[in-house]
């Protein structure tokens, strides 16, 4: 047995080649979601200081949109950016993500700063349990950001 | 062009983009003396555009060709070569790995990063043998 086995690791190739399967782009960071909760945040701000019908109407439709984009770009990090290795760095992230992409909803459907506000401070503890697991080192192209 | 690689001789195969005709497992013999993209249908081990990994794909189209693409034509310059997966998403599915990597994703591959030609599978025993075409050609011919 013995010398089969050494027959077989005499012939084992030393080089892997992949029959390649999917390409994430490798690049991810929480700033994207943050900006598209800060204009949510900054129109309910303008809604709540504008009467105009039109400009409420128009308002609730851009904050739904917006809001629609954090929402799949926290997806995008909870599912291609987090390894389950990660979760030994932060124990919580699952309930993290799910409390974060809650608050999306509830700021679709909400005209309450406090709830937007409440959204850019989930995204904050994303960004830092991005930043815990190395996120800012290793996804960014040429250290982006500065 | 003179080009001699001083790439492997022996390689194993991970992922599924090849199924059925190459397997997660198998083990190859390659011919790392290339000067020029061989003809299609020929499977190639090459350093994959984006990701710089070395991979394995079949080539589709060769030098001066043209390729379907994003719903009109590419032709391919006179050191590219197509390559494409032998399996569709659902096929690599069924070898449990999501969909396939190749040219319809990272473009035409240059010469420079050609690295192999795939010559014989020597391992699993079982599948000892030439490469099979590719599956929808085998049917055609």
């Amino acid at each position: 047995m013995n010398v089969i086995n050494q027959f077989l690791r005499m012939l084992s190739p030393k080089v892997v080649v992949r029959a390649h399967c999917d390409l994430p782009c490798g690049v991810y960071d929480p700033e994207q979601a943050r900006i598209e909760a800060e204009s949510c945040y900054k129109i309910v701000e303008k809604y709540a200081g504008n009467e105009d019908v039109a400009f409420r109407t128009r308002a609730i439709h851009i904050k739904e949109e917006r809001a629609e984009l954090v929402k799949h770009h926290l997806d995008v990090l909870w599912h291609d950016y987090f390894k389950p290795e990660h979760l030994e760095k932060v124990p919580n992230l699952h309930d993290l993500f799910w409390q974060a992409t809650k608050q999306v909803s509830k700021v679709k459907a909400s005209t309450d700063l406090a709830d937007a506000k409440k959204l850019l401070d989930l995204i904050d503890q994303v960004d830092a349990a991005w930043k815990a697991t190395g996120g800012n080192e290793k996804t960014r192209v040429a250290g982006r950001p500065s | 062009m003179g080009r001699v690689s001083a790439g492997p001789w022996r390689v194993a195969v991970t992922e599924g983009s090849m199924a059925p005709a190459i397997l997660p497992g198998d083990w190859l013999l390659v011919n790392p003396r290339l000067t020029a993209w061989p003809a299609p249908g020929s499977v190639v081990v090459f350093r994959e555009p984006l990701s710089e990994a070395l991979a394995i794909k079949r080539v589709e189209a060769g030098p001066g060709q043209q390729v379907r693409f994003g719903g009109g034509f590419l032709t391919l310059a006179d050191d590219e070569a197509w390559l494409t997966a032998d399996a569709d998403e659902k096929t690599a599915a069924a070898v449990g790995f999501g969909p396939p990597i190749d040219s319809n994703r990272f473009g035409p591959v240059s010469l420079d990063d050609l690295v192999a030609r795939v010559v014989f599978r020597y391992a699993p025993l079982r599948r000892v043998g030439r490469i099979a075409p590719r599956p929808s050609e085998g049917a055609a011919a």
